[in-house]
């Protein structure tokens, strides 16, 4: 299998200014991301799980470009997008993202035909006949009538928007799709829907999938990978089927074990044990960042920051007791 | 077990511009003493309407209740008047919202805000003239200020026996440090110590109903869970009962004990948790649970329900859900069908199911 995207250490810190001093010189930084070294295969999902404020969306906007990374390489498609010369261009039309809520993320004057039409002229160099082809060979793929073209989004429901922001991510035909909480925003016959068409679609056109989520349920459901993020970190990384079924890192295991299961005879909810909240992100906990929470901690948590290791083939964890929760 | 609440025939309108929506549609529900009923459905079904009628909040203009009844322990509280409801509300009937920082005052110190609640609790019991307290005071101006005797006084220290109350409901949801956090504005605690300290301050209460409004939707996971577990455990030790509002299936299936579905201003079916989730018998619960992800791609298909939910400005004849309806029938068109118990505690408003909504067919 062919990697489409590679990560290698990337970091994103942003800088805060604490008090009200302006000349203050204590610098201070959120580390937002601190890193992350993670591969994307060709033609498969990711999914990145966690909880918000643990670095997720900033690792999808670094790797979409929409902000720099701090430190760290991102190799897309073969070539680094953060070293040297970028074609920026070039990455733009590959890498396509989807947001949360459509709501802001199409133009309410802008009608819909336009919106998914506007970009094609820049980022492919078609003419008009050829963009208002692909408008409405877009449109037809993730099922909408062909007159929406002429509707503004305030008259559109919440699905339908979000369809037509789905259909404007696959126009220029990209090769990676970040899918930056797609369903979130939506009721749960409509993700259904939603969930659907992204599925037809991976297949219609050879996508791959980078998902960030937080709703457990909808990454094991559309995943093929699995990426665990806690505080900024990486602490597991592997097959969905493998991770769901045997999670290794003591908060993957909380947070599968936190996630609500439509099933009432299993009542996970009522049995979990974990403490406390996600520690802040500008004064992290020494060492592992999870051990203030962690049932197995112990002295060398707090020291040392722990390396991600291969625990099987494929599955990665960042854990100093990685062979207590075997 | 015995009704807490009985809620029958409740119309409640919204006047809008574009016309007149009917959010609740003569609803009729059942809330039994010491029991978690989750009300779920999707965005505009009416859940939240329901929640904010039940505590007398609902926003009036523009919100109208055009008929029906709540009878909370034998007292209606829609003819009680807005000055009678008050002395229910918080005392019996306690609420928690959505988001907890827009529903704690950011002003005033967490311990305080819980103080006021304490001390009006108390003078209610004691039968004295209401406490006011001095924002209340500024804002209501409902008692003159010389009858206010027992007033409650933001800013000052909070000592002896009240402040061993406030720690103690602090300490009863877990908040760590409880002396430190009392000291503290909302603004400064976490997500879900915020709505840890709502729910102790709706439970120091002790009310008989607490309307939890999505009470969850706005923490982590791993938060949620506690919060939920924590509501759960306190249920049994207050001794209270518990209207959940949630648009998430999964949630109402792991803590409810009831569960009642809603759809365009319908309760469309109400049933024991395990019943509803083994054998739903109406096709909107049906088609709910086939729309939850509950495996991966290869394991599990998802049905989406074709359609999307009626416009409730206008008038609906027969069943709202005909429309979406897989196995709609020419009777589903003609009339609405009747919210009727069609197993042992299993009430559904469907033609497919019940012998006597299919006898009013055969009249009809």
């Amino acid at each position: 299998m062919e990697p489409i995207l590679q990560t290698t250490d990337l970091t994103k810190y942003f800088s805060v200014q604490r008090g009200l001093n302006p000349f203050s010189k204590a610098k201070k930084f959120v580390r937002a991301v601190d890193g992350v070294s993670m591969t994307i295969w060709k033609g498969t999902t990711i999914a990145v799980v966690g909880e918000s404020g643990c670095g997720k969306t900033t690792l999808a906007r670094t790797i979409a470009l929409l902000t720099k990374p701090t430190s760290g390489d991102i190799v897309f498609d073969g070539r680094s997008i953060v070293n040297g010369k970028t074609n920026s261009k070039q990455v733009y039309r590959d890498l396509q993202m989807i947001f949360q809520d459509p709501e802001s993320s199409l133009d309410p004057n802008i009608k819909v035909g336009d919106s998914i039409g506007e970009p094609l002229e820049g980022l492919m160099g078609w003419n008009k006949n050829e963009v208002r082809n692909a408008v409405e060979k877009s449109l037809a793929a993730v099922g909408l009538p062909q007159d929406s073209v002429d509707r503004l989004p305030g008259q559109l429901s919440g699905g339908q928007k979000q369809r037509v922001a789905i259909a404007r991510a696959i126009s220029p035909q990209p090769k990676l799709v970040i899918l930056d909480e797609p369903t979130s925003a939506l009721d749960a016959s409509v993700q259904a829907q939603i969930l659907r068409l992204l599925l037809q679609l991976q297949k219609d056109y050879a996508l791959s999938y980078m998902l960030i989520t937080h709703n457990i349920a909808v990454a094991e459901y559309l995943s093929d990978y699995m990426a665990v993020m806690y505080s900024g970190n990486l602490v597991e990384y592997g097959l969905t089927e493998e991770i769901m079924a045997k999670p290794r890192h003591p908060y993957t295991i909380a947070l599968i074990s936190s996630a609500p299961i439509a099933n009432p005879w299993k009542r996970n909810l009522l049995q979990v044990e974990i403490r406390g909240e996600v520690p802040s992100a500008i004064n992290p906990p020494s060492g592992c960042k999870f051990n203030p929470r962690c049932p197995y901690a112990d002295g060398a948590c707090s020291r040392e920051i722990p390396k991600l290791q291969e625990v099987s083939p494929g599955h990665l964890v960042a854990c100093h007791f990685v062979e207590k929760t075997a | 077990m015995s009704n807490l609440v009985k809620v029958e025939n409740l119309n409640v309108c919204y006047e809008s511009r574009g016309g007149r929506v009917t959010a609740l549609d003569k609803v009729s529900l059942d809330i039994k003493t010491n029991e978690l009923l989750a009300v779920v459905g999707e965005s505009g079904c009416g859940k939240s309407t329901l929640a904010l009628a039940i505590i007398g909040l609902l926003p009036n203009p523009p919100a109208r209740v055009m008929s029906g009844e709540i009878v909370f322990k034998g007292t209606d509280l829609i003819r009680l008047g807005q000055a009678n409801m008050r002395e229910y509300r918080g005392t019996q009937i306690a609420m928690i919202f959505q988001e907890p920082l827009s529903s704690l005052n950011p002003v005033y110190k967490v311990g305080d805000q819980i103080a006021e609640a304490i001390m009006v609790k108390r003078s209610r019991e004691d039968g004295n003239p209401p406490v006011e307290s001095e924002f209340m005071q500024k804002t209501h101006k409902i008692v003159p200020p010389s009858k206010v005797s027992k007033s409650f006084r933001y800013g000052k220290r909070i000592s002896g026996e009240l402040k061993d109350e406030i720690i103690a409901s602090l300490k009863l949801v877990r908040i760590p440090d409880p002396d430190q956090v009392i000291e503290r504005y909302p603004f400064e605690l976490s997500g879900g110590m915020r709505q840890r300290v709502m729910i102790a301050m709706a439970l120091s209460q002790e009310p008989a109903l607490l309307v939890a409004d999505e009470p969850t939707t706005a923490l982590d996971v791993t938060t949620q869970a506690q919060v939920l577990k924590l509501m759960k455990e306190l249920m049994t030790k207050v001794k209270t009962s518990v209207l959940l509002i949630t648009h998430d299936l999964a949630v109402a299936c792991q803590v409810a004990d009831r569960v009642a579905v809603m759809y365009a201003g319908d309760v469309v079916e109400a049933a024991n948790v395990f019943d509803l989730f083994s054998k739903p018998l109406h096709p909107y619960t049906q088609g709910l649970l086939s729309c939850l992800p509950t495996g991966s791609k290869s394991k599990v298909d998802l049905k989406p329900i074709p359609g999307s939910v009626p416009d409730l400005r206008s008038p609906l004849v027969g069943c709202k859900y005909a429309s979406r309806c897989q196995f709609v029938m020419k009777q589903c068109l003609d009339r609405k069908p009747d919210f009727i118990e069609t197993m042992e505690n299993h009430e559904v408003a469907c033609y497919l199911h019940g012998e006597k909504n299919g006898t009013h067919s055969a009249n009809n």
